[in-house]
Order: structure tokens, then C-alpha cells, then sequence
């Protein structure tokens, strides 16, 4: 367009930009939940699959089968299974999620209940990856020409094909087996009693202003988090380094170089808000493959997350903490993906304006 | 001050310390290539520039131009090195400043314009950020900045500066953006200004405001300019002096005016040969053949590099390059055959040349109320209101006829290619073709595309990278009932049709010129033989010399075939050398229509005499940018 | 496609780590299918008596079993090697299924454009927002453990992956000039998508599928570390390790032998996917115009 920007707009420009982002930002978390809700139903019906009846685990072995049939109907079971999802869907929009198999308890709870420590180690995971993650990638980018940078890069790409289970277990034999490091089994030193205030472990020991057991927690959760890190890490590091060298050959960078400003300017003012834009939203993309490496992570360290209680849910057939939990890993990663798109829109002003 | 700010005469070289010589090129040479066999991009290249003067480099793509830039800013393109000469700024020697030094005085002494304005401002700062920023680096208190900046943003003429430096690049315009970049280029009165094709990305009419503020600007800082274009006629206006360069080579050099007045050069001269004029005689254009040589191939070429296309080529041309001569008033130029050189001048052929008219009274193709409008973006429920990008507008074609469609960018007439051709659909009208009315079945279409076709844009994204030219040229072919015999014997056709050597059909695009892509482009739009053509701007992608041989190639079509053209064009040189009737588009309107040479002289609408105003006369007598000149590209 | 094909066979063998990738998936390959004449035990041949023997070369080791046994004493390196067979049946099929899906979704979705385009991207953004693990066990609980089944959670997760890569190409390719071109050249839409936007989406097609032989290697690792995978009487390294983890301190062989063997086999996948990426970089092929 020969365009020209209209008067009108100029002048309201700062007011209608505002009014247009919330817009923006309150109808894209609204598209969240029809999501979510397909993500409960296909988990729903993909679980009607399994082959065990969840009637005869809940019942003794000597039950009639009046006394089978009586629980099918109560539980809504002989309804067709859109009705039955329904039914799901309105129990827990009251809150009832159902009752675990394993324990005869309601699932809220349970799942509430061990959420905290898998946010711990997604937090600092997210952290120590993102140090990471950044520090090489500026670092491999800041030694270009040089071997180093082919090396780091390298040394990433080999670092990146290898699965996070697999790192569990290569620190756990390194740093907590063979060098005696770091504990790698559970929450904290079994001898140490934390009371339960707010469910995060680390928070609570300094509420109780225990530092030894702070410690002890936090040595724990060391290796599960750089577990994590490292599987942010790699990629992101290879991918502000390529954004980085794309940057630096755009004209504007070219241009405020031919103003004179100095190497160190032109990367911190110029080229990383720009290189970063890739990076966060690869961070947005990521979330989910991250908050499923934790399912793995918590089993391995032996840490009480919901990762944990998943596999032990997956492996004793129980639907109603599988459906529950399936739907809090859902809610995890749309907030994580929303945390991104956020930094995105206060980054890059192009996506303050309508799609 | 000196009148002149060229001198080559030896005799200049004791004036070598004065310190009136704002930048000197001694023998300047940059070379490339492996270290054993360099090759020169740049050879030997000297010349003067005084402050407040303009000194213009003129040349094709891969002339090496804006190496002189590049020089200065200590970017060249990697493999690429200073090979010797000397570069003096302001009595220091540039080439030898330590790092540190050079730095400081970019943006300080020494500016840029860069030739994509566009993309040379941060997408993610604001324009205040920017200047401010660069205000910064100048020393300007941190208190004044703001103050400063909309200062700047006044200087270059833009409405609203305050407002303006809380927006973001991607919601100005090209031409705002190129003034924002002109304010930052003399906010620390420098007191060299490079300009590198600071207008080509731009759209004519702001051409014109650019050239005229960057001499305002100039003339109010005493500043030097360095003006490196590829458009001969926007020289001979925008600068003072002009050094004309071939493959690396100065060809002719000399004060702007006098220098266009009397080419002596064949180059200098087939280059002016070669662009259409907007007013005066209708003359036949004179095609140069061939192209420039690649850089690659610049080692081996022992004589003068335009031997190979030169009329006038003598062995010794091929044998050893010429010393620059003195002709005139600082009027110089490297050629052995001089005298033929001005024998030719003296004699201009001066056939009349017609543009294609229609060959028939009948009309092969007819719209009427063609429209086209672009749905809203929803907003939540509703729909915001369409954006018209074509208003209703009535159209035919005779055979033979070829009518060109003129604007700007956005004026909708790319949009009215593609509603002719139907690869859009249009929101309302009706097209008929041969008199019978074009619908949307399986046949109408089989019917419009055997009879219209399109020649793309850019041949360079038209032609599928992995096909042979063979099978591009008969693509049309793929989908009928055809031996592969017939396909073969239609594809040397077709390459003979176009000026292409057979050796060329088993080739990739890839491999071919930018020139020769372009006939590939037209070749493979007449394997039916259709006709009419749609061709939407297929010549401004390219050199002037190789655009006027695609130019004769479409009238001589003409003559074997009688298609007719729909051409779409912003060069209104280009549309009255081919076109017997124009339409004038602005802002998806038809405001003006009607013969071609009647529209130019006599332009009615007030868009057409801006559009008519902004191209550069080819007349180096004439005032250009002219005095009263609508002001188009900014909103007041 | 000759030319594609030559001068692809010609960047293979110029890159080292492409070589040893395809090398030794080759061998893998090759040992999976001889695995009955290899092995020295029957993988699930429990010898109650020589549980957690070291390998050959440690102490205590024995020729019996050259890489030792398991806390149960079954023959490590016969597991290994009927493990590998899970994992080169895995990588054989999987990537191909979930190509296939992924590539006529994104066709459909990317060529022909609205509704059905906003369906099949939608479900792949519900696709990729779920953990692609979690899926894959869920999937796995429904269905009995098998490989077949396992092959099958795995193409029902990662068609995703292909489908969004594939659908973006589609559309960039459909914007070409060249398409149009073909358009008035009186193709229809079959044509035009066999003979500019499939070629066109060769090179893509053909990095992603690289790139899927470790993310299938590792996502069937990750079911049977979780012991979801095949049946439990076939051998698989993800189990190997789970096991493995049980008697870390006792014998940390039957735990590092499998582990060693999947990050070998990851390592190769990837240096074949990042090798191929490489060697049919598209802007490459578009610069050289596929000479």
C-alpha cells in the first residue's frame, strides 16, 4: 500500500493499541478452554478403550451381577458414552472428579496435593534451562569464527538427541551413584518432617524457618531440575543462536551499524530483543514436550509429583485420576504457552495489532 | 569554492592536499576472489568530491557501485577486500583510520541512506527509540533528546512528529520511513551523506519529494552526497557530477548535465538509448545484446569490459583497457574508438516509432463493472467493512491492442491482472471474451486460459526451480493429449519465438540471466498462442538495457501473432513506448483514461499530473523535481 | 527428480555424520534380523544361579554371557539383541505412518483451504498441546501392550508433528507464482499438487522423517521404561533400563549396557536426520536450482 497511516489513527493510535491488546489477549485465553474441553473428551473416550471393566475392579470378586449391574447404572455405565462424558464434564464442574481405584478417595485432593512439587521442579527447571539455554547459545554466538562456536554447537546437537530419561539416569549415575554428590531418591532426607502449609516443599521449610531441611530439599530437587534444564537448554540454545546470526544479517542491524553504535549495543539493544521473539515461542511450543518430561523425571527421583501418580495411575487402571490428571497436565501447558505468548506480545509490537 | 569537484588531469594531483576535497579515490580497486587469480570489482577507481556537491555512480546491477558504500563503511561482502589506491576523507587517509576511530565518525560525519528503508529501522523499537538512540550517540543531552527529535522529524517533513515517535516502523509508509531514515542520516551534520538507491524501493511520487529534501538538506549543511543510482535520467537531475560505471570500470565520467547533453561513450550512450522517454519524438529503442559480465569471469577479460556488447568493438578493445581521456570541461572517458564514437553521435536515426494499436474494430475481450473487494477481518461476530481493492471499472481489448494500467502500489492493478486472468474471483461485473460472456464453469475456463495468459512478475518465483526450461516453456502441454515429440519440437519454437539459444532448453532456471528468465516467462505465456497477454510489471525488475530488449521483444510478438497486451506498469516510460491507450488506477479508482500520448501531454486528473511530475526528465535542461509539486506520500 | 537424487547421493557422502548415522542403523538393522543366530541365550532364559554377572571384560566375568546377566540372570547381550528388533521395527514403520497421515492432512488442509483447513489445524494444535508422552501412555493403556499397538500410538501422536511443518510449506508453496503459472497452464489440482507442491515438499518431507526415526526410537523407549511397550515377554531396552534401575547398586552393567546402546542409536538417528537436513536444505536446492 502507498499507505498512508490515517490521521484518526496516529492520534488514538497509543488508545486503540491498548484496547485491542486486552481484547486480544482475553479472546485468546477464552479459545483455551473449548480446548481444554476437547482434550478431557478425547482423553474420555480414548480411556473407554481400555480393556479391564472398571466395574469389576470396584466391586469384590464375589459381587452379584444384579449388584454390577445396580453400580453400572448408578455410575451412569449402560448410558451411551457421549452421555457418560457429560456426566464427567457436570460432576466436575462442581468439583467431583470422580474416586481413585487405588484408594477409594476422591481424586481433587490427590492431585492437588502432589501439583506442588511438579510445579517446583517445572519452575526451576524452566529456570536453570533458560540460564542455560541462553548463556551457551550468547556464548557460541559471541565466539562465531572462532572453533569454539562450531564446538558448542556440536557438543549442543549431540546433547539434544538424547532423551530426558536417559539424563535422569546418566546424573544419577554419575553425580549420585559414582560421586556421591547429590541425593537422588525423594523429596528430602528421610529422617527430616516438614509440616504441610502450602504444599511447596521449599516454602514450607522456610516458613518453618527450617534451614537444614531447606537445604536438604532444596539438594534434592538439584538433579531433577537440571534433568529438565538440560532438555530446555540444548534447544534453546540452538535456536538463539541461529536467530542471533539471522538478526545480524537483517538491514536495520546493518543500518545501525552505519550509525556507529558500538558491537556490544548493537547485540543488547538491537539484536537480542529481536533473536529472542523465535526463542520464547519455541519456549511456547516446547511446554509440552517439557511438562511431559517431568512424568518420567518425578518417577525416576522418586519425587511425589503428578507425573508420578500418573504412571501409578496409567498402571493400575485408574480412569478417574488418568482423566483428571490428563486435564491438569492440559491446564499446565496452556498456562505455560500463555506465560510465552504474553512475552511475545510485549516484545514484538506487530502482534499488538489484530491477526 | 570550486565550480567543478571532478579534475583527473594530472595536473590536479599537486592540489592533492587541499583540503577543499572532501573525499578522494585515488586508483581505488576492490577485488575478490581466490588470492592467486583476485578479480577487480572495482578497478581502478578515482575521483573528487567537494563539500555540498553531489557526486553521482550510475550503473546496472553488478556495475559495483555500491562498493564505493561499502568501502566507506568498512562492509564488504565477505571475500571481498580493498586490493589498492586510496581513499581520503576530510585530508585522513579512510582506508588506514584505526577501527575504533572509523566508528566514531559513521553516523557522525559520515551517513547512510540505505536503499530499503523499510527494513533498515528496528521492527521492534519505536521511531523515537531509534532516534533518540542515535541523538544519544551524537552527544545530544539526554533533557533535549525528544525535543531534538521532533525537530528532525519537522526538518524532513512529517506530520505529527510527536505522535510519530511512539509508532512503530511497520505502520509508516515506505516513503516515511525513508524520511525518518534521511533525519537520522543528518541529525549529526554530517558532512558526507551515502545514498545508496535511497528511492528505488519507493513509489514515484515520493522519489521525487526524497531527491528534493535530501537537497534541501544538502544544500542547507554544506553536505557532500554521494548518490548511487541505477537510473541515468534521476542522476542527471539529482547530481552534480556523475561517474558512469560497467562491470567495475568507469566509462565516462564528467559534470551531470553536460555529460548527459553529449554521451560519448558507447556505453553511456546505448544506456540512454534504452530508456523510454516520457515526452518528446517516439523513437525506436536501441537494445543493447547481451548482458554485463559476472564477477567470476571479470579475471579473464584482458581489454575493455564492455568489448563484448560494444557496436564499435575494435581488436585493441579486446587487447588492453583505455586511459581515461579528457574530452571536455572535466569531461572524461575510456574508449579507443573516440572518434567513431562521436562520428555516431552526430547522426541519430530517427525512424518514428508506434506503439501497439489496435489491429481490428472488434474487442476480443470486454469487462464491465469489474470490482473487487476484500472481505473484512472478523471481529468477533461481526465483519469489519471490505476493503475496496479494485472499484467498478470497464475495460476492452482489441486485438493487437496493447493498453497499459498505471499506478502505485496498492492502486489495485495487480489486483485487476489477476480478475482478468481469473485467478480471482471478482466481487461484481462481468467479463466476456470473444463476445461470449466468461462464467465459472470447467469449459469457460478451458476457454479463457487457451485464449488469455499471464506473464508473472518476477520470473524468478514463476518458474518451478526444478523443471528443465524445455518442459517450463510447454508447460501449458502437460495437461493435454501431446507426444513428447511435439512438446519438443513447440519448446524450440518457442525458444527461437523469444531470442533464446536452443542450448538453453535443458537448462534450470537457475542457471539463466535475469533477462533470459523473463523470455522463458513470455515464451512459455504464448505455447498456445493466445491473444491476449496479461503482464504485471514484468520489466522493472530489470536492467534498463535488457528491459528495452524485452520491450521490442513484446511489440515484435505483435507483429507475427497480433496478441494483444494488458501490460500493468509504474514506469510511464515503458507504457508509452509499448501502449496505445492507458489507464491511470489511484487507490483502486479509474481516474483517468484514454490515448497515450494525449494522457501524458494533456493529463486531466491531478494523480496523473503528479505521477506525470515525478519521473525524472531525460532532458538535463529541464527543472525537475519541478517547483509546485503535490505532496502524495504523507498525509498531511 | 534425477538431478535431486544425484546430487543428493553426492552431499550424502561428503558428511561424515551422516554416514556413520546410516552405517549404524544399517548394523543394527542387520544384527536385529540376526538375532536367533546371535544371541547365545534365549532372552527370557532365566539363570537363577549367575544373576548380575559382570561382562566379559570386568572381573568375575564369564564367556557364557559376554555382557552379563540381569538381576533375574538372563543373558544381557541376547536382550539387547532381540531388544533391537523392537527398535528397527519400530523405526521402519512408525515415521511412515505418521508421514503419511501427517502429509495428506496437511495436503488437504494447506491446498484446499477453508473449512477443512481450520479443522485439520485445529486438531493439530490440540495435538501439540497435549504432552506427546502422556498420549502416547494413555493411548497404550486402551490398547493391549504390542508392538503393533505401540507402532500405532505412535503414528496417532506424531502425524501432528509432520502435518503442521507440511501445512505451512503447502501454503507458502500454493503462493508461488509457479503454481499460479501452472493454474493457467490448464493443470488441475491433482497436477499441480503431483507436479509442483509434492516435489516441493520432498526435501521437508524428507528431513522430517529423519528426524522421526530417533523421536520413534525414543517415544517406544519411553512406553517400555514405563512398561507399557510390547508384551512382557519380548525383550525391549526401555524395560532392559527400568530393570536395570532396580539393581543400580548391585551391578550397574544390566543398567549402562542398554542405556549405552540407546544413546548410540539415538545419536545415529540424529546425526542421519541433521545430515539429511543438511544435505537437502531447501534454500540450497532453491539457490542451485536442484543442479
Amino acid at each position: 500500500m502507498s499507505a498512508t497511516v490515517q490521521p484518526l489513527a496516529i492520534a488514538s493510535g497509543a488508545l486503540i493499541r491498548a484496547a485491542s491488546l486486552s481484547w486480544l489477549a482475553l479472546r485468546q485465553a477464552l479459545w483455551r478452554i473449548p480446548m481444554l474441553l476437547v482434550i478431557t473428551l478425547v482423553t474420555f473416550l480414548i480411556l473407554r478403550g481400555v480393556p479391564i471393566d472398571p466395574v469389576n475392579m470396584l466391586m469384590p470378586p464375589n459381587a452379584s451381577a444384579q449388584e454390577i449391574a445396580e453400580l453400572s447404572h448408578q455410575l451412569g455405565l449402560d448410558r451411551p458414552v457421549l452421555v457418560q462424558y457429560l456426566m464427567w464434564l457436570r460432576g466436575a464442574l462442581s468439583g467431583d472428579f470422580g474416586i481413585s481405584i487405588q484408594t477409594g478417595q476422591p481424586v481433587l485432593p490427590m492431585v492437588l496435593q502432589a501439583l506442588p512439587m511438579t510445579l517446583q521442579i517445572l519452575f526451576f527447571g524452566l529456570l536453570s534451562g533458560l540460564a542455560m539455554g541462553l548463556g551457551s547459545g550468547m556464548l557460541a554466538f559471541r565466539a562465531r569464527g572462532s572453533v569454539l562456536e562450531p564446538a558448542i554447537m556440536s557438543i549442543n546437537g549431540v546433547m539434544m538427541a538424547i532423551p530426558d530419561y536417559l539424563w535422569a539416569i546418566a546424573l544419577i549415575v554419575t553425580l549420585g551413584v559414582g560421586l556421591q554428590w547429590l541425593p537422588f531418591i525423594g523429596p528430602i532426607d528421610p529422617g527430616l518432617q516438614v509440616p504441610n502449609i502450602t504444599g511447596f516443599l521449599l516454602l514450607d521449610c522456610l516458613l518453618q524457618g527450617d534451614l537444614v531441611a531447606f537445604g536438604s530439599a532444596l539438594a534434592h530437587l538439584f538433579l531433577p531440575s537440571l534433568t529438565l534444564g538440560l532438555c530446555i537448554a540444548t534447544p534453546i540454545a540452538r535456536v538463539l543462536h541461529s536467530s542471533l546470526i539471522e538478526v545480524y544479517q537483517e538491514d536495520y542491524l546493518q543500518a545501525a551499524r552505519l550509525r556507529g553504535l558500538d558491537e556490544n549495543t548493537l547485540l543488547v539493544r538491537h539484536a537480542l530483543r529481536n533473536a529472542a521473539l523465535p526463542t520464547i515461542s519455541l519456549i511456547g511450543v516446547q511446554a509440552s514436550v517439557v511438562i511431559g518430561g517431568t512424568l518420567l523425571i518425578e518417577t525416576i527421583f522418586g519425587l511425589p509429583g503428578i507425573g508420578a501418580l500418573m504412571i501409578r495411575a496409567l498402571g493400575s487402571f485408574d480412569l478417574q485420576t488418568i482423566q483428571l490428571l490428563a486435564l491438569t497436565y492440559a491446564i499446565t501447558v496452556q498456562l505455560v504457552n500463555m506465560l510465552s505468548d504474553f512475552t511475545l506480545r510485549t516484545l514484538n509490537p506487530r502482534l499488538r495489532i489484530a491477526p | 569554492m570550486n565550480l567543478s569537484s571532478l579534475a583527473f588531469s594530472p595536473v590536479a594531483e599537486q592540489f592533492l592536499a587541499e583540503p577543499e576535497w572532501l573525499l578522494e579515490a585515488d586508483g581505488l580497486s576492490v577485488v575478490g576472489g581466490p588470492a592467486e587469480a583476485p578479480s577487480a570489482v572495482l578497478s581502478d577507481l578515482s575521483f573528487r568530491l567537494a563539500a555540498g556537491r553531489t557526486l553521482g555512480l550510475v550503473g546496472e546491477s553488478g556495475a559495483g557501485k555500491s562498493m564505493i558504500g561499502r568501502v566507506l563503511a568498512r562492509q564488504l561482502p565477505a571475500g571481498f577486500r580493498v586490493g589498492g589506491g586510496q581513499l581520503r576523507f576530510a585530508g585522513e587517509d579512510l582506508l588506514s583510520l584505526p577501527a575504533e576511530r572509523h566508528r566514531q565518525s559513521l553516523g557522525s560525519r559520515i551517513a547512510f541512506i540505505p536503499q530499503e528503508p523499510m527494513g533498515a529501522l528496528n521492527p521492534v523499537l519505536t521511531i523515537g527509540r531509534q532516534l533518540i538512540e542515535h541523538l544519544q550517540r551524537l552527544g545530544t543531552p539526554a533533557a533535549a533528546c525528544r525535543e531534538r527529535a521532533i525537530e528532525l522529524l519537522e526538518q524532513v517533513c512529517l506530520p505529527r512528529p510527536a505522535t510519530l515517535l511512539g509508532h512503530y516502523p511497520f505502520e509508516l509508509s515506505g516513503g516515511m520511513c525513508q524520511r525518518v531514515m534521511i533525519a537520522m542520516a543528518f541529525a549529526g551534520r554530517p558532512q558526507l551523506v551515502v545514498s545508496d538507491e535511497a528511492t528505488t524501493a519507493l513509489d514515484v511520487s515520493s522519489q521525487a519529494h526524497i531527491v528534493r529534501l535530501l537537497r534541501e538538506l544538502q544544500e542547507q549543511y554544506a553536505t557532500a552526497v554521494l548518490f548511487v543510482t541505477h537510473d541515468m535520467g534521476l542522476a542527471t537531475h539529482a547530481c552534480d557530477d556523475v561517474l558512469v560505471l560497467y562491470a567495475g570500470q568507469i566509462m565516462e565520467s564528467g559534470p551531470a548535465k553536460s555529460l548527459f547533453r553529449r554521451t560519448l561513450h558507447p556505453y553511456t550512450r546505448a544506456l540512454r538509448e534504452a530508456i523510454p522517454a516520457l515526452e518528446g519524438p517516439l523513437l525506436p529503442l536501441r537494445a543493447l545484446a547481451g548482458q554485463m559480465p559476472g564477477v567470476e569471469s571479470f579475471a579473464q577479460i584482458k581489454g575493455c569490459r564492455f568489448a563484448g556488447r560494444c557496436e564499435q568493438a575494435t581488436q585493441v578493445c579486446h587487447d588492453g583497457v583505455a586511459p581515461l581521456e579528457s574530452v571536455g570541461p572535466q569531461h572524461q572517458v575510456r574508449c579507443w574508438n573516440l572518434a567513431a564514437a562521436s562520428e555516431r553521435q552526430a547522426q541519430p536515426e530517427a525512424t518514428a516509432h508506434e506503439p501497439g494499436r489496435a489491429m481490428s474494430a472488434q474487442q476480443s475481450l470486454v469487462a464491465k463493472g469489474l470490482s473487487k473487494t476484500w472481505p473484512g477481518r472478523r471481529q468477533g461476530f461481526r465483519r469489519a467493512p471490505g476493503v475496496a481493492a479494485l472499484k467498478p471499472l470497464d475495460l476492452s481489448i482489441a486485438p493487437g491492442e496493447f493498453i497499459g494500467i498505471v499506478g502505485e502500489s496498492g492502486s489495485g492493478k495487480s489486483t485487476l491482472a489477476r480478475l482478468i486472468m481469473g485467478l480471482e474471483r471478482q466481487s461484481t461485473g462481468v467479463i466476456s471474451l470473444n463476445g461470449e460472456m466468461l462464467g465459472d464453469s470447467r469449459d469457460d475456463w478451458t476457454r479463457r486460459i487457451a485464449s488469455i495468459q499471464m506473464i508473472f512478475q518476477d520470473a524468478t518465483a514463476a518458474l518451478n526451480p526444478r523443471w528443465r526450461i524445455g518442459r517450463l516453456l510447454t508447460q501449458s502441454m502437460l495437461s493435454q493429449p501431446r507426444l513428447h515429440s511435439e512438446r519438443q519440437a513447440r519448446a524450440a519454437e518457442l525458444a527461437a519465438d523469444v531470442g533464446l539459444a536452443a542450448s538453453t532448453l535443458k537448462r534450470y532456471p537457475s542457471q539463466l540471466s535475469g533477462g533470459q528468465r523473463q523470455r522463458v516467462n513470455i515464451g512459455r505465456s504464448l505455447c498456445d498462442t493466445p491473444q491476449i497477454l496479461v503482464a504485471d510489471e514484468i520489466v522493472s525488475g530489470l536492467d534498463v538495457s535488457v528491459q528495452a530488449q524485452v520491450m521490442n521483444l513484446l511489440l515484435e510478438l505483435r507483429r507475427q501473432h497480433k496478441i494483444s497486451l494488458l501490460l500493468i506498469s509504474h514506469d510511464l516510460g515503458v507504457v508509452r513506448y509499448l501502449c496505445s491507450r492507458v489507464l491511470v488506477l489511484h487507490q483502486g479508482e479509474l481516474v483517468e483514461q484514454g490515448e497515450t500520448e494525449r494522457v501524458l501531454a494533456h493529463p486531466q486528473h491531478p494523480y496523473t499530473r503528479a505521477l506525470i511530475a515525478a519521473v525524472p526528465s531525460l532532458d538535463p535542461d529541464a527543472q525537475w523535481p519541478p517547483a509546485a509539486f503535490p505532496q502524495m506520500d504523507v498525509t498531511p | 527428480m534425477t538431478a535431486l537424487s544425484v546430487s543428493l547421493g553426492r552431499r550424502t557422502l561428503a558428511r561424515p555424520g551422516l554416514l556413520f548415522g546410516a552405517g549404524f542403523l544399517l548394523l543394527l538393522t542387520l544384527l536385529a534380523l540376526a538375532a536367533p543366530w546371535l544371541a547365545p541365550h534365549d532372552p527370557n532364559e532365566q539363570d537363577l544361579l549367575n544373576v548380575l554377572l559382570p561382562p566379559l571384560w570386568a572381573t568375575g566375568g564369564s564367556l557364557d554371557y559376554p555382557l552379563g546377566t540381569d538381576a533375574l540372570g538372563q543373558c544381557v547381550l541376547s536382550r539387547l539383541l532381540y531388544g533391537a528388533r523392537v527398535v528397527v521395527i519400530i523405526m521402519a514403520i512408525a515415521p511412515l505412518g505418521a508421514a503419511l497421515i501427517g502429509c495428506l492432512l496437511a495436503l488437504l488442509g494447506g491446498y484446499f483451504g477453508g473449512w477443512l483447513d481450520w479443522l485439520v489445524e485445529r486438531f493439530v494444535d490440540l495435538w501439540l498441546s497435549f504432552p506427546a508422552v502422556l498420549l502416547a501412555l494413555i493411548l497404550m493403556v486402551a490398547l493391549s501392550p504390542g508392538v503393533q499397538n505401540v507402532i500405532l500410538a505412535i503414528v496417532f501422536v506424531d502425524w501432528a508433528r509432520f502435518c503442521r511443518v507440511l501445512r505451512a510449506e503447502v501454503l507458502l508453496l500454493r503462493r508461488r507464482s509457479y503454481v499460479a503459472a501452472s493454474r493457467i497452464g490448464g493443470a488441475g489440482a491433482l497436477g499441480i499438487i503431483w507436479r509442483d507442491i509434492l516435489p516441493g515438499l520432498l526435501p521437508t518431507l524428507i528431513v522430517l522423517m529423519a528426524m522421526e526415526f530417533s523421536i520413534a526410537v525414543v517415544a517406544e523407549s519411553v512406553l517400555s521404561f514405563a512398561g507399557m511397550s510390547a508384551a512382557p515377554q519380548v525383550p525391549t531396552w526401555g524395560g532392559m533400563i527400568a530393570d536395570g534401575m532396580g539393581s543400580l547398586y548391585s551391578s550397574p552393567y544390566p543398567l549402562l549396557l542398554p542405556v549405552f546402546c540407546m544413546i548410540l542409536t539415538v545419536l545415529a538417528a540424529t546425526f542421519l536426520g541433521q545430515g539429511l537436513r543438511e544435505a537437502v536444505d531447501v534454500r540450497l536446492l532453491e539457490r542451485a536450482g536442484a543442479a
